[in-house]
C-alpha cells in the first residue's frame, strides 16, 4: 500500500496549489457520479428496456421464426469459444515477455458477471434467460476444451479454425434472410441490433479489398487508374454521409445489376460499404506508403511477380501499420449505421426512436439512449480490442512461446 | 567448338555502350562498357555519384535505361516482361540496406522465392536454405526475426537469401557501407568464400584490401562512365588514367 500512497502524493498532491485542483476535480466527478447512480438506481425506469428488449434485439423479426437467430447466436458463440481456446493454446509472448492473451481470466470472470445479471436486469423470460445462460457456458467450456486440447489437434483440422468464421457468415445471412427450403423472411422485418450488426458487418467486409484495391489504384503508374481512384476517393470523401443515403435510395437502383441491391436495407449497406472504402483506401495508403522501395527491388530481385510482391511482401507490412487507422475506420462505420434510421430504416436507433414515440414510455429518452450507448460502446470495445490483440500477434517481435 | 565461340559463351554479362536519363534530365550513364565473364569476380569502384550502383542496378532492371544493350547470360534485356523475369531468377542482388523481409523469419525469407517462383517443395527448400545459413555462419537464427539481429548478421541472411535461388550471378551494390567497422569484416568473408566458388559477382565496394585480394578486374566509374578496367595490381599500382591516380590518392 505505500507505494501507492507515495505515488498518489506525487502525482495529485505534489503542490498545495496541485492539492486544491485534486480535490475539487474529485469532488466534482464524486457528485456526479453519485447522481448518476441515483437516477440509474432510484429514478431511472427501465421497464421500457425490460418490455422492448426483443424489438431492441432484433426488431420485428417474426416470433415464429426467431429459433434461427438463436440457431445463429449459438454457431458464433461456439465459433468464438474455440478461436478464443486456439489463441490461448497458442501463446505469444512479446518484446516485454508478457503471455498473449492478456487478463484472459478477467475477461472470462467478467463475461460471467454479465451473462448473470443481465437476463435478470432485463427481466427476461426463464426459458429465455436458460437459454442465454446455456450459450455462454457453451462459449466458456468450448474455450477451456479448445485451450486444453487445442496443441494436440492435427494441424490440418487448426488451419480449419478460421475458416468457421466465414462459414458462419454466410450461413448466417441464410438464416437470416430465409431460402434454401426455409421461410423467407424480408428484409423490411429485420430491425435492431441485427440490422446495425448485420449492415455493419456487410459494410466492413466489403469496404476491406474495395479499399485495398483503391489505395491500389491511387498509387498505380497507370494514370487512367490513378485518377480513376483519385476521382473515386475525392468524391465519396467530398460529400456527407446522409446525402450519399438518400441518393442511393433514389439511384443505387441504376447504377448497380438488376437483383444486386433490390431492397432498401441492401441499396443503404451497399452505400456504407462505398463510403467506407474510400476512408479505408487513404488508411491503407499511409501504410502502403511506409513500405520501403528496397522491399519490393528486394522481392523482384528474387524473380517475385509484382502480384507476388504486393501479395507476400508489401500488403502484409502495410496493413498492420495502417490497421489501426483502419479498425478506426470500421468504428466510425459502426457508428454510422446509425444514419440509416433517418431514411426509415429500423436498426438501433430507429428502434429507439419507434419505442420514444409510443405514448406509454413518454419522457423515457435518456434510459433509451443511455442503453443504445452502452450497445455501441460494447461493440466499439470489442472491435478496439481485437485490433490490439491482432496488432500485437502481427507484431514481428511477438514470439510464437514453444 | 572453336576457341572464340567458347569465350563468348562464357561471357556472363555483356553490356554495350549503356546510356540512361533521369526523368529530370539528369545524364547518369553516359556510355558504359562491360564485360563479365563466367566465375569472374568485377569490383566496381568510384565516387559516389559516378553512377556505378545505377549501372549495376541495370543488368537486373532494378533501373531501366535508354540506349545501347545488355545481355545476362545470353538473354537480351529488353521491355519484355518475360525475359526481364528470365534475368532476374538468374540473378541475385545484394543491397546496402540488406531489404531483408522484416514480417518474416529468417527461414522463411529465404524459402520464400524459390517456392513462389521456382515452384520448389518447401521441405527441401528448407533443407538447402539451413545448409546455406550454416554456410553463412548464422543456422542458430533461423527462427528469428530480422529485426532481432545484428547488421552483419542481417547482410550474411540477405547474402543466403540471395544464394537460396541459386543464381549464377550475384550483384552486390556496396553490402557493407550500411554496417558497423566491427561487422564488415564478417561480410566481407562470406563474400571471400563466395568467390572461390564459379559464380559470378560484381561487386560495388570501397573496401579496397577485399578488391586487392579477390577480384579479378577492377573498375573505376567517374561521371557516369566506365575509366578504367584492370587487373587489380595494375589498377592500384600502376593505373593508366590521370582520374584513376587521383581517386586513389583520395581513398589510400
Amino acid at each position: 500500500m505505500k507505494p501507492l500512497l507515495r505515488r498518489l502524493r506525487r502525482e495529485l498532491f505534489a503542490t498545495p496549489g496541485d492539492a486544491l485542483l485534486s480535490v475539487g476535480l474529485i469532488a466534482l466527478l464524486g457528485s456526479a457520479l453519485v447522481g448518476f447512480l441515483r437516477w440509474a438506481l432510484l429514478q431511472a425506469e427501465w421497464a421500457v428496456i425490460q418490455a422492448n428488449s426483443t424489438l431492441f434485439a432484433v426488431g420485428r423479426y417474426p416470433i415464429d421464426q426467431q429459433w434461427r437467430l438463436w440457431l445463429l447466436t449459438t454457431l458464433l458463440l461456439g465459433a468464438a469459444g474455440l478461436s478464443w481456446g486456439m489463441l490461448r493454446a497458442h501463446p505469444r509472448s512479446d518484446r516485454e515477455g508478457i503471455l498473449w492473451p492478456r487478463n484472459d481470466r478477467l475477461a472470462v470472470s467478467l463475461l460471467v458477471l454479465i451473462a448473470l445479471w443481465l437476463p435478470w436486469f432485463l427481466k427476461l423470460q426463464p426459458g429465455i434467460q436458460a437459454r442465454w445462460w446455456a450459450l455462454v457456458a457453451m462459449l466458456i467450456g468450448l474455450r477451456w476444451l479448445a485451450g486444453r486440447f487445442g496443441r494436440q489437434l492435427p494441424s490440418k483440422l487448426k488451419r480449419a479454425i478460421p475458416l468457421l468464421w466465414p462459414t458462419v457468415y454466410l450461413l448466417g445471412m441464410v438464416l437470416i434472410s430465409g431460402g434454401l427450403g426455409i421461410v423467407k423472411v424480408p428484409p423490411s422485418e429485420w430491425g435492431g441490433l441485427l440490422l446495425t450488426l448485420l449492415a455493419a458487418s456487410f459494410a466492413i467486409l466489403l469496404c476491406f479489398p474495395l479499399g485495398v484495391l483503391l489505395a491500389l489504384g491511387r498509387r498505380s503508374e497507370l494514370p487512367l487508374l490513378r485518377w480513376a481512384s483519385v476521382v473515386y476517393i475525392e468524391f465519396i470523401r467530398g460529400a456527407p454521409l446522409i446525402t450519399l443515403l438518400f441518393l442511393g435510395q433514389n439511384i443505387l437502383g441504376f447504377l448497380l445489376p438488376n437483383g444486386l441491391a433490390p431492397e432498401r436495407i441492401w441499396r443503404a449497406a451497399w452505400v456504407l460499404t462505398f463510403f467506407a472504402a474510400a476512408y479505408l483506401a487513404e488508411a491503407v495508403r499511409s501504410g502502403l506508403a511506409a513500405v520501403p522501395t528496397g522491399q519490393v527491388e528486394a522481392a523482384r530481385s528474387l524473380g517475385l511477380s509484382y502480384p507476388q510482391a504486393l501479395q507476400h511482401i508489401v500488403l502484409p507490412q502495410a496493413l498492420r501499420v495502417a490497421l489501426p487507422a483502419m479498425v478506426g475506420q470500421f468504428i466510425s462505420l459502426l457508428q454510422d449505421t446509425t444514419l440509416l434510421s433517418l431514411i426509415g430504416l429500423l436498426e438501433l436507433l430507429g428502434v429507439a426512436r419507434t419505442v420514444m414515440a409510443n405514448p406509454a414510455y413518454l419522457g423515457k429518452n435518456a434510459e433509451v439512449y443511455l442503453t443504445l450507448a452502452v450497445l455501441f460502446w460494447c461493440c466499439c470495445a470489442a472491435l478496439g480490442l481485437g485490433s490490439r490483440a491482432l496488432e500485437r500477434r502481427l507484431d514481428p517481435q511477438t514470439i510464437p512461446s514453444r | 567448338m572453336n576457341p572464340s565461340a567458347a569465350q563468348a559463351n562464357s561471357v556472363m554479362i555483356a553490356a554495350r555502350d549503356v546510356q540512361k536519363w533521369y526523368p529530370n534530365g539528369f545524364h547518369a550513364l553516359r556510355g558504359c562498357d562491360l564485360q563479365v565473364h563466367k566465375g569472374e569476380v568485377v569490383v566496381v569502384m568510384g565516387p559516389s555519384g559516378s553512377g556505378k550502383s545505377t549501372f549495376i542496378r541495370t543488368f537486373n532492371a532494378l533501373e531501366d535505361f535508354q540506349k545501347g544493350s545488355i545481355t545476362v547470360d545470353g538473354i537480351a534485356l529488353s521491355n519484355d516482361l518475360r525475359n526481364i523475369d528470365a534475368i532476374r531468377r538468374e540473378v541475385g542482388m545484394v543491397f546496402q540496406q540488406f531489404n531483408l523481409f522484416p514480417h518474416l523469419t529468417v527461414l522463411d525469407n529465404l524459402t520464400l522465392a524459390p517456392v513462389m517462383v521456382r515452384k520448389r517443395p518447401k521441405g527441401e527448400v528448407q533443407r538447402q536454405a539451413m545448409a546455406l545459413l550454416q554456410r553463412v555462419g548464422i543456422a542458430e537464427q533461423a527462427e528469428k526475426y530480422p529485426g532481432q539481429l545484428s547488421g552483419g548478421q542481417q547482410q550474411r541472411v540477405a547474402i543466403a537469401r540471395a544464394l537460396c535461388m541459386e543464381p549464377r550471378i550475384l550483384l552486390f551494390d556496396e553490402p557493407t557501407s550500411a554496417l558497423d567497422p566491427e561487422m564488415v569484416r564478417e561480410v566481407l568473408d562470406v563474400m571471400r568464400n563466395l568467390a572461390n566458388d564459379d559464380i559470378t559477382m560484381v561487386v560495388v565496394t570501397h573496401e579496397v584490401k577485399f578488391a586487392e585480394q579477390v577480384a579479378d578486374r577492377v573498375v573505376l566509374m567517374a561521371d557516369g562512365e566506365v575509366v578504367e578496367e584492370a587487373a587489380p595490381d595494375v589498377f592500384f599500382n600502376r593505373p593508366t588514367h590521370e582520374r584513376t591516380r587521383r581517386f586513389l590518392d583520395q581513398i589510400l
